[in-house]
């Protein structure tokens, strides 16, 4: 089911949020194009420089982490996290419809504790830095608060669906 | 009680529907509010369990899977694998577990297997009129010979992890194990191909081979490049990743010609997506591992083998269904740093080697790597391709069997991991 | 109570054979109120996240350290000066007497109480090319050192090619030859085998880092002041006991490395790679201008 082959059906919300979500994996697109940029210019100081870029190894961590988290949000809006829900979709209406609701707002409720546990990481860390980078700990952990934060307004936006009855339940892989 | 209140929310959550990575995270939050530790060492475990080296592999060989297939190195590479076995009925089955073999011997580690090859293979044999499923259950399976066979970061933990044994004499001992491994694959990938109806090609003539040989060879470069870093030394395992997609890059822009930008730009997005759906994972899993790790149950499950019997050959067989069972809900490495120290004095003690039973463990738990509800590969597998988890697991069983009798053969029978390292001496 | 203890080794390393003691001793002690247990083979995580869980009262004790303790106890950065005490015996009685105090309080500020000292050899460079007598040979090699500015900074200022490197890459990497060598003390490299792909062990006792081991703050309050004092007693017997049974192993690691072929040399002239540390001394005093007393403390202790 694609759900963005029929933009003019939703409104500027869904425009919204979708826009949000693409500019999410935009981002950790150049991310991930930054990270192997990088480890081309680590073998190519270390053999041909002789001189190891030393703080390509933590950037690099620092990277795949806000690659994971920026991507974990955009598949919440695409609800193409892998979940196995063909024991709900089995069962009757009356147990389906409550499980449902049980799943979308798990995911927010977990959102939300990424999004405040995320912020309190960020803060504890912020007075420390990074070795060999020189830029504060509190970077590692923004990603995961910036992906809480939207996969509570993403699963709101998806409780909406389901009280309008209008909840897909996969989205594009 | 702890655990109950764990494995309730975890499971709970799974048969509601939830997405595992968010199942697994929401019942460790359970599990620290029970037990009144501070919520952010929880988080603490998400976020460093996402920050680890040897992870960055992970998206390197997406990415560079991808543009093979993008930019149209897969069709040819398939093209070439097609003119050489094809002719076997369900050819591309036993292609794929073959390609494992290298593949993985290269890679060291599973779930790069999976998506690397899976997103080139799955989608050719989709093509050709193979089940989605077979596809994904073959590659899955398959893709365990990456931490069987040398080299392979997990046999260094294990090694590390077993207080100081050889991880040479260790790598050697996986070959066997792994191609056997392989070859009990290949027969089954065979006979349920035969079983299915699989088409076989005609074999086109030693012509064509050559012409496709060719053809596929600048893409070949890839994997020549890959291994070439490693075993040459001028790359590690992670370095040879990212060099392998620059390759990728350079080929199907200037010899194939076929890497569009949109195609490129796909390529970027869909890398991000299957990276991100993975790494989650692991990351959500690591926190659930430390409340595994806090109730001690590893620990408990080896007191309670070593309760049950004194006869070798069950208590063998239970140490093994008890690495099964783990290995299907918690992560390898954590597993390899947990289990060791518990099961390996058990082994000893039976007489057996450290080395064959480091060679067990992998095995064991890279099966475990296919098992739903926490399988690594199998999820990367599904997400490749396009499968559902559900889907997969209905038909692989004769996969997992044809694993399980590997498995079995080097349990019992020593000679098959301790032969190669014994010509060492 | 049950106080859950964070061990990164293994069961049968000195380190967490030493906890285990303590923690025994401090169960009969305290006839059972307090009920230390080991969580080995750092289970519970990395050191940098145990430190935290410590920090938290999430674990009640464990055995740190002193090098990654630099991020978030900033004085504890001269441990990890190259060079900063002569030789083992030296680091025993500085961290045994006042400055060991002086350190103990800047870690409870953090909100850990260091109640003895463990030791951690000191560590030397090996590599896969050739003994190293000289500065000067290290000219070129490329060395992998752990992620912190003064373990780059010193291979740097010796000639070497600092490379950060995680510790599970090291073995593949030594092996191909994407790095020339690392450094170590004897008992690691043993234990991670790197010894069967470097075969010069070159003696340079370049860092001499103790360890800690301690107690959560907020753990500790909760204590009676003779459960304190026994506890306290029962730590600086478990440091005895790890201190000698490191001695051991140091000894057995020694003697099976170079049963394995390894060539340990000592180096010609000590003095010439202490000099080399000079500009670094420099940076790291006009950096932390608070510390240089404590430099000075420990050089000056016997
Ligand atoms: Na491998
Ligand atoms: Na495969």
């Amino acid at each position: 089911m694609n759900i963005q082959s029929e933009p003019e059906a939703h409104g500027p919300v869904y425009r919204l949020l979708a826009g949000v979500s693409y500019g999410c994996l935009v981002i950790a697109g150049v991310q991930l194009v930054t990270l192997i940029a990088i480890f081309g210019w680590l073998v190519w100081g270390r053999y041909v420089l002789n001189d190891t870029p030393t703080w390509v190894e933590q950037l690099a961590l620092l990277l795949v982490v806000w690659i994971t988290f920026l991507g974990a949000a955009a598949a919440v809006w695409n609800k193409s996290h892998l979940s196995i829900d063909f024991v709900r979709e089995m069962l009757p209406d009356p147990l389906r419809v409550p499980m449902r609701w049980v799943a979308v707002i798990a995911v927010g409720v977990f959102g939300a504790f990424l999004a405040w546990q995320g912020w309190t990481l960020a803060a504890k860390t912020w007075p420390r830095v990074i070795p060999m980078l020189g830029i504060t700990e509190g970077w590692r952990a923004m990603p995961m608060a910036i992906c809480g934060a939207l996969t509570v307004v993403f699963s709101l936006y998806h409780v909406g669906e389901l009280a309008r009855g209008d909840y897909k339940i996969t989205g594009e892989l | 009680m702890g655990l109950a209140v764990l494995f309730g929310i975890f499971g709970f959550g799974l048969f509601c529907g939830m997405p595992v990575a968010f199942a697994l995270g929401l019942a460790a939050v359970g599990g620290f509010f029970y037990e009144g530790l501070p919520l952010f060492i929880g988080f603490q475990r998400i976020l460093s369990g996402v920050s680890v080296f040897s992870l960055l592999a992970i998206p390197f060989f997406i990415f560079a899977g991808e543009l093979m297939m993008q930019g149209g190195i897969a069709n040819r590479l398939v093209r070439l694998a097609a003119s050489a076995v094809g002719s076997l009925r369900g050819g591309l089955g036993v292609v794929n577990v073959l390609s494992s073999m290298l593949f993985g011997g290269i890679s060291g580690s599973a779930v790069a297997d999976t998506s690397a090859l899976g997103s080139i293979l799955i989608p050719v044999m989709k093509d050709k009129g193979y089940d989605p499923d077979y596809a994904v259950n073959v590659t899955v399976t398959s893709s365990v010979a990456g931490v069987v066979i040398p080299p392979s970061h997990n046999m260094i933990l294990y090694a590390v992890a077993a207080g100081g044994m050889s991880v040479s004499k260790l790598f050697i001992a996986g070959i066997v194990p792994g191609v056997l491994m392989c070859l009990c694959l290949a027969i089954v990938a065979y006979w349920v191909a035969v079983r299915r109806g699989y088409p076989a090609e005609t074999f086109p003539g030693f012509k064509a081979l050559g012409i496709a040989t060719l053809v596929a060879l600048p893409g070949l470069m890839t994997a020549v490049i890959i291994v070439g870093g490693v075993l040459s030394g001028v790359m590690t395992v992670t370095e040879s990743g990212a060099f392998g997609a620059i390759w990728a890059i350079l080929v199907t822009t200037f010899v194939y010609r076929e890497l569009t930008w949109p195609a490129f730009k796909n390529a970027v997005l869909t890398s991000v997506r299957t990276t991100a759906l993975v790494m989650m994972l692991v990351a959500t899993a690591s926190a659930f591992s430390y409340m595994l790790a806090l109730y001690r149950v590893p620990e408990l499950l080896g007191n309670f083998v070593t309760g049950i019997s004194d006869n070798p050959i069950i208590i063998l067989l239970l140490i093994n269904l008890i690495l099964l069972v783990l290995g299907m809900i918690m992560d390898m490495a954590a597993l390899i740093l947990i289990c060791t120290p518990i099961f390996l004095p058990v082994a000893v003690s039976l007489g057996m080697d450290p080395i064959q039973f480091g060679v067990i463990l992998m095995m064991n738990l890279g099966l475990g790597l296919c098992t739903p509800p926490v399988g690594a590969c199998l999820f990367v597998g599904c997400v490749v391709g396009k499968v559902r988890i559900e889907q997969a697991v209905k038909t692989i069983m004769p996969f997992y069997l044809a694993i399980l009798v590997a498995l079995m053969l080097v349990t019992y029978v020593p000679a098959f991991s301790m032969t190669l390292p014994g010509l060492m001496e | 109570d049950e106080w859950r203890g964070w061990a990164i080794h293994p069961e049968d390393y000195p380190n967490t054979v030493a906890m285990q003691s303590f923690a025994d001793k401090v169960k009969e002690v305290t006839e059972g109120r307090i009920e230390p247990t080991v969580y080995a083979n750092g289970i519970l995580g990395s050191q940098p996240d145990a430190i935290e869980q410590v920090r938290s009262g999430a674990l009640a004790w464990a055995n740190f350290n002193m090098g990654p303790m630099g991020e978030i106890v900033p004085a504890t950065n001269v441990l990890s000066l190259p060079f900063i005490f002569r030789d083992v015996e030296q680091m025993h009685h500085a961290m045994d007497g006042a400055v060991g105090q002086q350190f103990s309080d800047a870690l409870s500020e953090a909100g850990i109480v260091a109640l003895s000292w463990f030791d951690s050899g000191s560590r030397s460079f090996y590599n896969t090319k050739k003994a190293i007598h000289s500065p000067a040979d290290m000219d070129g090699l490329k060395f992998r050192v752990m992620n912190n500015d003064l373990y780059v900074q010193m291979v740097d200022a010796l000639g070497g090619n600092a490379t950060p490197m995680a510790y599970g890459e090291v073995y593949q990497s030594l092996q191909t030859g994407v790095i020339d060598g690392a450094e170590n003390n004897y008992p690691s490299f043993e234990s991670s085998n790197h010894y069967e792909v470097a075969k010069y062990y070159s003696v340079t006792n370049h860092l001499i880092i103790p360890e800690c081991l301690c107690v959560a703050a907020s753990v500790w309050e909760g204590v009676s002041d003779a459960d304190k004092a026994a506890i306290k007693d029962a730590a600086m017997e478990a440091a005895k006991q790890q201190r000698e049974l490191w001695a051991a192993r140091e000894t057995a690691s020694l003697d099976k490395v170079k049963a394995a072929g390894v060539e340990v040399n000592n180096v010609d002239d000590p003095a010439a790679f202490q000099s080399a540390m000079a500009p670094i001394y420099a940076n790291f005093i006009a950096a932390h201008p608070d510390l240089e007393q404590l430099i000075k403390d420990i050089q000056a202790t016997e």
